[in-house]
């Protein structure tokens, strides 16, 4: 199952007119593995998507799937079955019939299909709606309808376009865990687009992060999270704070970087960089101590509290630097409560320089849209 | 606001009278015609009734004073019904056309909007000409249709807009995902879901051809329509007859739009049914 | 993929070539004749301006525009009043959305019957010897019938608005509908009485409808020669009635020359209120 379904993209561009919606992306992903595709809304994600069903040509480089190149595999021929965002349920047709249209268009005769798709809707405990139309189904309904419409193909890939995006934040977790849940049992490859960055954290093997038509990072969510490539991905998944520094020291088994306001950052992995090149690190808000007595000058950050908020098991403390950017720590809310900082109050926080992590890609786009 | 339903205040019944009163401003002179249609047979063209009878109803068939009513009547339903057929139809796919924009589709839709703007009879002339400069003759089946579909497709076009308004583009994607052909996209998914709403569109093809008349009277050669021969009536016919056809054509008019409406409801229905 | 670019250019086919041949050819047919001789009994081709000069150079066309204006106009206006105010109580007041489709449904009918019906249908009501004459002489309000009911203007703009009003009614209907009720309530909640809300959201909200009612409207009125012959007794004539005489008596190059004059004025004005509005983005909402 697993070769079979392991899809490979090579050099894929999309143009539409003078945009370039997707730009040469290369990816594999292995087959079997759940794969969540993130970015801003624009950043071609869904487009890939789009073209891995065929609902898109490719307007230049291959997409193969399972080692078979499908460039001229009719949609619905290749294996995929895509889920649409909205669902888009046939509103004609009963539940039972909406599952069995793609059986239908295979020639099979009505009692067999039918028989298929009742098999399918018990699979999604829905067989007692059978025969409903659409509309009288709750959203949660509605996508295990579509849920099973995609599955009774037996694709080898099962592409979702922000599957979980239409339903209230309980259904949206309980049907996140029931995905990957199906994932496991079938064992086939999931695509799946969202913008949420918890669910692709949560839910993938290997976690896609796109950014204007191109691929930023694609690794394990433990890599992306922890080690992001740009201050991009740093921004975008969240969870870290962004420091830019000029490198001042190359001669020790670890540099040296000195940022705008004299802080010292130590910069462990040092390969191919030069003197005075301006680099950005990331440092995880969670790895960071406060309230040091004295201002360290080395692997620390001070600044005004703007804002504390409290999050149940930790407090995210916003502070502002002296050279007015946004530096955040989230304390231990045990640790915060035994001594807590007030908005205008002046703090320092510091933390191991080992930590210290090198973001090598330049892109610096704060992954907001309406930011640009 | 008097809009909350618990209390209706003045506003609400003074805007009730005033919609009761539109109503029977339409309704009223035709319900007066269709009770003069069974005007007695010395009655005249206004009350009193002198008796009640069908005689104006049976002169309409059997005097010849009237015109070719019956060959009109069967002209403006055929008439009606290739039109109802041919905007349908062509609506339907124009109507999938306009969802992407193509070259010329500005072009196309400002004629049709030209198309019912410009005076009928204009339009009637210009095709008369046209085809006498071909040296075609007119036929009420083929220059007389060309100026009712002149009328019937851009009416159709701007409903058949409105029913795709609530199309959802992801159904057809949906069906081409499950690897249905583009035909079986158009019988399977499109024009299922679509048929409520082309119903709409062939009722409309088909009243606004039965009662065409000034696009009519130039182009369907020597043969009248239906509303031709009504027209002619106005003008010498003094006796009852005149609302005789008047309740018969309406009466025409009413059972096709039942028949449209019976047909969504029945469909509506058997979509929502549990 | 280029099949795929194609398609839409098939399935607009249809209605491309039937309107194409069926509007855009007679209509510029109708351009070319304007410039023909004719002497009653057939026509030379030719290009020459006589057909306008002669038309300008005449009074009677002047006023034959002017009294399609009047006509228009009065027709605008009570169509508004009447199309605005029953929408706004279908929209505003019939909360229940069952009602509120029958009740436009039961305006629409009329609309898929016959015209020319629904136009003689007056005479037996507006008549000297007619149900309202009658009815008045004998609650004794009058002594002789009204003469001025049938057979005069106001017949014709009664019927006008009798035969139109549907045509505006829908519109305003449509484009009030879509007006969330939430701004409504907003605007109570900020103080705005009834007329302020009417004034300063329910109005400007329901342009859309209004300008393709008064398209609709002005458009059926300056195109008709019918209602105006039958319903003023032969004694007032518009544009096109005129234009129709000049038809009947062959003068083809005549009344052409005097349809492309009406067509540029009425194209003008619909030209002018598509500016004022964009329907066709309106429309796709």
């Amino acid at each position: 199952m697993t070769d079979t379904s392991k899809i490979d993209i090579r050099g894929v561009t999309k143009n539409y007119g003078d945009v370039r919606a997707v730009n040469e992306v290369d990816l594999v992903i292995e087959g079997g593995s759940y794969c969540c595709m993130i970015g801003p809304s624009g950043c071609g994600k869904t487009t890939l998507l789009r073209m891995i069903a065929g609902h898109e040509t490719p307007s230049a480089g291959q997409i193969l799937i399972g080692a078979e190149d499908m460039a001229h595999a009719r949609t619905g021929n290749r294996g995929t079955a895509l889920m649409f965002q909205n669902y888009a349920l046939f509103p004609h047709l009963s539940l039972t019939d909406n599952v069995a249209f793609s059986l239908k268009v295979k020639g099979q005769p009505t009692a067999e299909r039918r028989e298929k798709a009742r098999e399918m809707l018990d699979r999604v405990q829905l067989l007692h709606l059978a025969d409903r139309v659409p509309s009288e189904l709750s959203g949660g309904q509605q996508q295990r309808v579509a849920l099973a419409r995609a599955l009774i193909t037996n694709p080898r890939v099962l592409l979702l376009d922000e599957p979980l995006s239409a339903l209230d934040e309980f259904l949206r977790l309980r049907m996140r865990v029931e995905l990957k849940r199906l994932q496991n049992e079938l064992g086939i490859t999931f695509v799946h687009v969202t913008h949420t960055q918890p669910e692709a954290i949560a839910l993938a093997d290997q976690v896609v992060v796109m950014d204007h038509g191109t691929v930023e990072q694609a690794a394990s969510p433990r890599e992306i999270y922890d080690r992001p490539f740009s201050p991009y991905i740093a921004r975008f998944m969240g969870g870290q704070n962004v420091l830019e520094a000029r490198v001042t020291a190359l001669n020790g088994e670890v540099g040296e970087a000195t940022g705008a306001n004299g802080v010292v950052y130590d910069v462990h992995d040092t390969a191919g960089l030069e003197m005075e090149q301006t680099i950005r690190l990331s440092i995880r808000r969670d790895k960071i101590a406060m309230k040091s007595a004295d201002r360290p000058d080395r692997n620390a950050a001070s600044g005004t509290v703007m804002n504390t908020e409290y999050q149940g098991t930790f407090v995210k403390v916003s502070l502002r630097t002296e050279t007015g950017e946004e530096f955040i720590v989230y304390q231990d809310d045990a640790e915060f409560f035994a001594n807590p900082s007030h908005v205008g109050e002046t703090v320092n926080a510091h933390w191991d320089g080992a930590l210290n992590h090198l973001l090598r890609g330049q892109n610096t786009s704060s992954g907001n849209p309406l930011e640009e | 606001m008097s809009a909350s339903n618990a209390k209706r205040g003045v506003s609400f019944y003074l805007l009730a009278a005033f919609f009761t009163l539109f109503v029977v401003f339409l309704y009223g002179p035709m319900l007066i015609i269709f009770v003069l249609s069974f005007q007695g047979e010395t009655g005249g063209l206004t009350f009193p009734m002198r008796g009640t009878s069908l005689h104006w109803f049976s002169d309409l068939f059997s005097s010849s004073r009237y015109g070719d009513l019956a060959g009109g009547f069967r002209r403006s339903t055929g008439l009606g019904l290739m039109s109802m057929t041919i905007t349908a139809v062509c609506c339907l796919f124009a109507g999938l056309a306009f969802r992407s924009r193509f070259w010329g589709s500005g072009t196309l839709f400002y004629l049709c909007i030209v198309s019912l703007v410009v005076p009928g009879i204009l339009l009637g002339l210009g095709i008369s000409q046209f085809f006498q400069i071909l040296g075609f003759r007119l036929q009420w089946w083929l220059s007389g249709l060309g100026a009712h579909l002149s009328w019937t497709l851009p009416f159709g076009l701007l409903i058949m807009f409105a029913v795709l308004n609530r199309y959802d583009n992801a159904w057809d994607e949906a069906a081409r995902d499950a690897g249905a052909t583009p035909r079986q996209i158009l019988g399977w998914v499109t024009v299922p879901i679509l048929f409520p709403g082309l119903i709409a569109v062939a009722l409309f093809g088909f009243t606004l051809s039965y009662d065409e008349l000034p696009r009519s009277i130039l182009t369907v050669g020597g043969k009248n329509t239906l509303p031709i021969e009504i027209s002619n009536m106005t003008t010498n016919v003094t006796t009852p007859a005149l609302y005789a056809i008047g309740t018969v054509t309406s009466f025409v008019s009413f059972a096709v739009i039942a028949l449209a409406f019976g047909l969504i409801a029945f469909i509506q229905k058997r979509r929502a049914r549990a | 993929m280029s099949g795929s670019k194609l398609v839409p250019y098939v399935q607009a086919a249809p209605l491309a070539i039937i309107m194409f041949t069926m509007v855009g050819i007679p209509l510029i047919t109708v351009l070319v004749i304007s410039f023909w001789d004719s002497d009653g009994i057939s026509l030379y081709p030719m290009f020459r301006w006589e057909n306008y000069t002669e038309i300008l150079s005449r009074g009677l066309v002047y006023d034959l525009f002017l009294k399609t204006f009047i006509y228009a106009a009065i027709t605008l206006v009570l169509t508004i009043l009447i199309g605005f105010t029953c929408s706004y109580f279908l929209v505003f007041h019939v909360k229940n959305l069952k009602w509120q489709i029958a009740l436009l449904l039961l305006c629409t009918v009329p609309f898929w019957t016959s015209n020319i019906i629904r136009m003689v249908s007056w005479i037996p009501f507006l008549g000297r010897e007619g149900l309202f004459n009658s009815t008045l002489i004998q609650m004794g309000l009058i002594d002789a019938p009204l003469d001025f009911l049938l057979y005069s203007d106001f017949a014709v703009i009664l019927t006008y608005v009798h035969l139109f009003a549907l045509f505006m009614l829908v519109p305003i209907f449509n484009s009030m509908a879509k007006i969330n009720p939430n701004l409504i309530e907003a605007a109570q909640d900020a103080g705005a009485g009834s007329w302020m809300i009417l004034r300063d959201i329910i109005i400007p909200l329901s342009r859309t409808g209004i300008a393709l009612g008064s398209i609709f409207v002005l458009t059926l009125v300056m195109g008709d020669f019918f209602v105006v012959r039958v319903m003023s007794g032969g004694q007032s004539a518009s544009v096109v009635s005129a234009m129709k005489n000049n038809i009947d008596q062959l003068y083809y190059p005549q009344a052409s020359a005097m349809a492309i004059m009406l067509i540029a004025v009425v194209l003008l004005i619909v030209a002018a209120i598509l500016r004022v509005v964009d329907i066709r983005s309106e429309l796709a909402k």
